[in-house]
């Protein structure tokens, strides 16, 4: 279902490109991930992000010098540390957002911003990735919104060699192993077509949750068991052995239970342009053997 | 049949046996439904089969097949759990609505619930290891109930009214503590969320151990104190000039709820309605004298949970919680609306 529009928003978007103009005229029109219709009088100067992986994306594209002011979370890359932090996605400082003064305030589409700012009298655009092919096609998005559209292509470009010199080593491995990805305890896993799925498929795992579960979906034990993956991520041997029924599953006996990396888990939870690094990270965890 | 006088009779109502042999049937029907279906399909000969060698495999230490380990491990001990959790919060609810003579009464009413969410949560929000997260739980549970206590004491008597407002105040401050946290430690909340809402998910046999003993004690005090809490039915004054300790009684059914239902919501979560409605449900049907409404409570409390998690593992709703009171809302109402027009 959500396909349909990602790709129509992608084709819109390379169709954009296809004059290939360098800069972005303005006034720009476009439709925001909300749905509303929002006009850009001139190119944006004093930019705040309120998602990590949309300030991730505006430093890549070299427009890190735009921002103003961040969310709390994002954190990357190291310019944008000493930038204001304006608070989360449930508890946003409105008023020091307004005091600062942006021409553009990037928002996510969850949370309550939108309403408050465009209120007072601030262009509001909510940039949202959450699919695989989103990630590219807002990159370009982003790209044309603050006039930094080459290099908003050319990231996406190299973005996808990156991915392709990930995947040639993947594709062609001997044995793809049944794999369980744990994003929680409770347990949550990730079902193929969500964006963490796309990434556990590419790094050359056999994804043990049916895209029929959903996105993300709250998985029953019994169907970890029957399934008897041979690696699991996001938790410790330790505590999969000492869930009951658990012990004896292959991954468990064999040792391929892996926790992630601070640093991998973080990137895997943000569909921006550090993309390859995730897939990269990923494919080494799922495939030690191809990257001695 | 009315609801505004639970605890009316002072003669105990006659069993219904009819009635009573129909919800054991029940109860062991949704038991023999439950170990046989599930989210993984397993054909009724496998489950037999798999019981049998789990059983073997108690002495032999053989390995069993997934199969098996689902039946043996995973489905047994969960059932297990939903009857004994569903039993205990279904007979604290009935003797906290008789203590209190209020029929809004639940067993989360002193705050049990919220202690043990806020124990959970902040167990979660700093990352403790997964083991770790009921048994702080247990505490937190325990200590928001004595927190209540000390509130509401005055001098030696426990006003039921001061109890039910502090438990209110005490519930509040700290769901209010346990929201802040979720928001501070946002990516986790999900988590809190699913351990709010009452899971079985992941009881195993070693959970089923460590609850048995405290849903026992406490289930086995409640279910002896029926007579005096039928006493207690006739008002503090009357219970007092017939030999029943008032204050005494209002603590000893405060404190052995109290163990039974945090033990429960510490492993499991905190599943809604099955305290609040059952005991309702079964006074409609059974009368409301304590000695009979306080075991048949038991056993349907035991079965509106295994058929509720049943429900839930092999349907979207996906969470116990959310389905007994999805489910469990509607069906009352129903009972209540053909309970008047009788």
């Amino acid at each position: 279902m959500k396909t349909l529009p990602a790709k129509t928003a992608l084709a819109a978007s390379l169709l954009a490109l296809l004059p290939a103009a360098a800069a972005t005229t303005y006034p720009l029109t476009l439709t925001d991930d909300l749905g509303r219709k929002v006009t850009l009088k001139a190119e944006p100067r004093r930019i705040v992000s309120m998602l990590p992986s949309t300030s991730e994306t505006l430093c890549a594209i070299g427009a890190c010098d735009k921002l103003v002011g961040v969310d709390d979370y994002s954190d990357f890359p190291q310019q944008v540390q000493r930038l204001p932090k304006l608070g989360g996605l449930y508890d946003p400082k409105v008023e020091q957002i307004v005091a600062l003064k942006p021409d553009l305030v990037l928002v996510s589409k969850y949370g309550k911003l939108e309403a408050p700012l465009t209120q007072a009298g601030l262009t509001v655009v909510a940039v949202n990735p959450e699919t695989y092919d989103e990630v590219f096609s807002k990159t370009l998005t982003l790209g044309r919104i603050v006039n930094r559209e080459t290099q908003a292509k050319n990231l996406v470009l190299n973005m996808r060699r990156e991915i392709a010199k990930v995947e040639i080593l993947t594709k062609n491995a001997a044995r793809k192993p049944t794999a369980y990805f744990e994003i929680d305890p409770t347990p949550y896993s990730i079902g193929p077509n969500s964006f963490m799925g796309v990434l556990l498929t590419k790094a050359g795992a056999r994804n043990i949750i049916p895209a029929s579960l959903g996105d993300f979906p709250k998985v029953d034990p019994e169907l970890i068991v029957k399934a008897n993956p041979e690696l699991m991520l996001g938790l410790s041997r330790q505590q999969a052995a000492a869930r009951p029924g658990w012990s004896g599953l292959r991954a468990v006996k064999t040792g391929r239970v892996i926790e992630l990396p601070k640093e991998l888990r973080t990137i895997l939870s943000r569909p921006g342009p550090r993309l390859p690094q995730a897939l990269r990270g990923l494919a080494q965890l799922v495939h030690p053997e191809l990257f001695r | 049949m009315s609801l505004e006088r639970p605890a009316a009779a002072s003669t105990p109502r006659p069993w219904r046996l009819g009635r009573t042999a129909a919800l054991v049937a029940v109860l062991l029907a949704a038991v023999v439904l439950a170990v046989g279906l599930g989210s993984v399909t397993i054909p009724p000969a496998e489950v037999l089969g798999a019981l049998g060698r789990g059983v073997t495999s108690l002495w032999t230490g053989a390995a069993l097949s997934p199969e098996d380990t689902i039946v043996w491990q995973l489905r047994l001990p969960r059932v297990a759990m939903g009857v004994l959790v569903g039993a205990c919060l279904a007979v604290c609810g009935a003797a906290f609505q008789g203590v209190f003579r209020n029929p809004l009464a639940d067993p989360y009413l002193l705050g049990v619930a919220s202690g043990a969410g806020l124990g959970a949560t902040v167990a979660i929000v700093a990352g403790w290891p997964r083991p770790l997260v009921p048994v702080v739980a247990l505490a937190a549970a325990l200590g928001a109930v004595s927190l209540t206590l000390a509130l509401a004491r005055e001098g030696r008597r426990l006003p039921p009214t001061r109890l039910i407002l502090a438990g209110v105040v005490v519930g509040s401050v700290l769901s209010a503590v346990s929201t802040f946290l979720i928001l501070r430690g946002e990516d986790r909340a999900r988590q809190v969320l699913a351990y709010t809402l009452g899971d079985l998910g992941f009881s195993g046999w070693g959970d089923l151990a460590t609850v048995l003993p405290y849903a026992l004690a406490g289930g086995g005090v409640l279910l002896a104190l029926g007579r005096a809490l039928d006493t207690l039915g006739l008002g503090d004054l009357t219970a007092r000039s017939l030999g029943v300790p008032v204050e005494r009684l209002r603590l000893l059914v405060v404190l052995a709820a109290s163990v039974a239902t945090a033990a429960a919501v510490a492993y499991v979560g905190i599943i809604g309605f099955v305290g609040l409605v059952v005991p309702h449900v079964v006074r409609l049907a059974w009368g409301a004298g304590h000695r009979v409404l306080l075991p048949i409570s038991a056993l349907a409390g035991g079965t509106l949970l295994v058929l509720a998690d049943l429900l839930a593992r092999t349907t979207p709703l996906s969470q116990v919680g959310v389905v007994t009171t999805l489910l469990g809302g509607p069906f009352f109402l129903w009972l209540l609306r053909r309970g008047g027009h009788e």
